[in-house]
């Protein structure tokens, strides 16, 4: 059971290409990382395999547990365990995170089944506790006025409450603080298990510091041009990423 | 002319004067009604809204035998409602003179047929909102008047509902607030094939709150004019709809007559494929009328390309120190917000209607606030 991904190169629609043969592999269990420097196509990956419509895929291949993820559309990858913490989450004003949760979580039960209102609000309470989130969270609009932080720790609530199977965190690292990157790690550490996988996208060591990944593979000009242990984050944290042009 | 006993000579005159203008006013309404054509292309208080179309088929079926069908019910009222009659010369004159936008022929033929509804003489503060509802299975013409006394606080709920394929309701409602006083009224329409409603709020110093919301009709014209008599009155008009097929006529006017008062509309629609939602606000300002504080927004979310809104805001200031300021924004769904709803597996029909909601949730919002 594996997220794989085979030779798949995307575009902006109507615009430039970002991705060019990309071939990675996801076993369920495992913590991938990926690296690369800005403007290689991180976070275009993870928008294409989510189905983001600003882009479009040219060729290649994605199979999340055997199914062609590209067939789906947006809603059935999420349903079929597919999460993605945005970079930037987007603000929903007039849609409170409770009915926001409710819906997606009442989209995934059976045709008839209701969502159970009572264990809902205990088990997001709960989870907004772990995150060190206030509970009049629930009665606000998803991320509106939230700041750069409050709008992560939202979005890995999302994740805790859905439970995916592959959850990609897109530079969630990203405009938290050391405390708040500690309690946002602890919360994705939880939920590592045999029967979950996280691909994690960062810049910084400091979050694989906290989310110890499993591989790490560095992404440049729209390939996948290494595939390491753990030693490459030092690598990269010293040296940057001059040695990728000077292979080029 | 007879003077009462206890009456002062400046008060007989004052009297009299009062009765000479409301003579004239009255016929120069019975002028208007006379002299007044159905609404048609030319009329441009009815631009974009189909006239050949539908005031023609309403004016039909008001000019018509057809008898009025329909039942009105009140709830929570007390002492204060009031069936309305025929034989009441007090309501009949103050509808006689109840301002339109652009249907006064309209009004004409709604006067012919009076005689439904309710009248409320508001003198102390409801506990429970008052609920006025008029339910028709054909044709209807209902005329409510609320008069809500000096520092009183009062709530309102109007419902006109169809029921069945072809009903049909016209209806008047005539507000008037004294200093002091405030009055939230919601006012909820649904399912008719033919529906308008003319409403006229004249506030002397207090509060009115208004929201409407049509729902579900084939086709719904509301006319609001909104008139501040006094300094301190304050107005504040909402409406939430989501038209789903066929024309959605709004038409509203912010007539401030005295200064240092204020007012406010937000009218925001969703607007489904195959629906057209048309949108004509002015503030008008006196001349004279200083420190007038007026704003108006109209925000239509547009959920298929063939979706159709006309947004016509506009402002008439003949006075020189006021804040009035008038807003249109139309749009398509948030791409970036459906997908971060589709993106958490919910299904894109419900998370569009969670968008819409959204849209239209801080008129209502702000309604329960006020």
């Amino acid at each position: 059971m594996s997220l794989i991904i085979k030779d798949l190169s995307a575009r902006v629609k109507d615009g430039a290409q970002i991705l060019n043969g990309i071939n990675l592999e996801i076993p369920k269990g495992e913590v991938h990382a990926i690296m690369g420097p800005n403007g290689s196509g991180k976070s275009t990956l993870s928008k294409v395999l989510c189905g983001h419509p600003d882009y479009e895929v040219i060729s290649g291949t994605a199979e999340l547990d055997g199914q062609d993820l590209f067939a789906m559309s947006v809603d059935e990858r999420s349903r079929a365990g597919l999460f993605l913490a945005f970079q930037y989450p987007v603000e929903v004003p007039g849609v409170t995170n409770a009915n926001f949760m409710r819906a997606a979580l009442q989209a995934r039960l059976p045709k008839g089944e209701e969502l159970d209102a009572v264990s809902f609000y205990k088990t997001m309470r709960a989870k907004m506790a772990a995150l060190g989130m206030d509970t009049k969270f629930t009665a606000r609009a998803v991320n509106e006025g939230f700041s750069g932080g409050e709008k992560k720790r939202n979005d890995i609530l999302q994740m805790m409450m859905l439970e995916p199977s592959y959850a990609i965190l897109d530079e969630t690292d990203s405009g938290l603080d050391v405390d708040a990157l500690r309690i946002v790690s602890d919360g994705v550490n939880a939920m590592r298990a045999p029967f979950r996988s996280f691909l994690v996208i960062t810049h910084y060591k400091r979050l694989l510091d906290y989310i110890k990944p499993d591989v790490v593979h560095v992404l440049y000009k729209g390939r996948i041009v290494r595939t390491a242990g753990y030693e490459i984050v030092e690598h990269i944290e010293q040296n940057g990423f001059d040695f990728l042009k000077a292979e080029e | 002319m007879d003077f009462p006993q206890n009456m002062s000579m400046e008060e007989a005159f004052a009297q009299a004067e009062a009765e000479a203008k409301l003579n004239q006013a009255l016929s120069e309404s019975k002028a208007r009604f006379e002299n007044a054509v159905l609404p048609n292309r030319l009329n441009e208080d009815w631009r974009f809204g189909r006239p050949h179309k539908y005031a023609t088929a309403l004016a039909e079926l008001l000019r018509s035998d057809k008898p009025s069908q329909g039942e009105a019910k009140v709830e929570h009222a007390g002492e204060a409602a009031v069936p309305v009659s025929a034989d009441d010369d007090d309501l009949r004159r103050t509808e006689m003179l109840m301002p339109t936008i652009g249907s006064d022929a309209l009004l004409g033929m709604h006067l012919e047929r009076f005689g439904s509804g309710y009248a409320l003489y508001i003198e102390e503060d409801t506990k429970k909102p008052i609920r006025i509802e008029y339910t028709t299975t054909g044709l209807f013409t209902s005329s409510t008047f609320i008069m809500v006394a000096p520092g009183v606080t009062a709530e309102v709920v109007e419902i006109h509902r169809g029921e069945g394929d072809t009903a049909c309701m016209f209806a008047t409602r005539n507000i008037q607030v004294a200093e002091g006083a405030k009055l939230k009224i919601l006012h909820h329409s649904a399912h008719m094939e033919r529906y308008m409603c003319i409403t006229n709020i004249q506030n002397m110093g207090g509060q009115v709150v208004q929201l409407t919301r049509h729902d579900t009709h084939d086709w719904a014209r509301e006319e609001t004019v909104a008139e501040i008599y006094a300094p301190e009155s304050d107005i504040q008009l909402y409406s939430s709809n989501l038209p789903r097929n066929g024309v959605l006529d709004l038409h509203t006017k912010q007539i401030h007559h005295a200064g240092g008062a204020t007012s406010n509309l937000l009218y925001k629609n969703v607007v489904y494929e195959g629906a057209t939602a048309i949108f004509a606000g002015n503030i008008f300002v006196a001349p004279g009328a200083h420190h007038t504080d007026a704003y108006q927004s109209n925000r239509n979310m547009l959920l298929s390309e063939k979706a159709t809104v006309h947004s016509l805001p506009g402002l008439e200031i003949l006075a020189d120190k006021v804040r009035c300021s008038h807003g249109s924004a139309s749009s398509g769904v948030d791409e970036q917000q459906l997908f971060y709803l589709l993106s958490r597996g919910i299904p894109r029909e419900e998370a569009i209607g969670l968008l819409a909601y959204g849209f239209e949730k801080d008129v209502i919002e702000k309604y329960e606030r006020a």
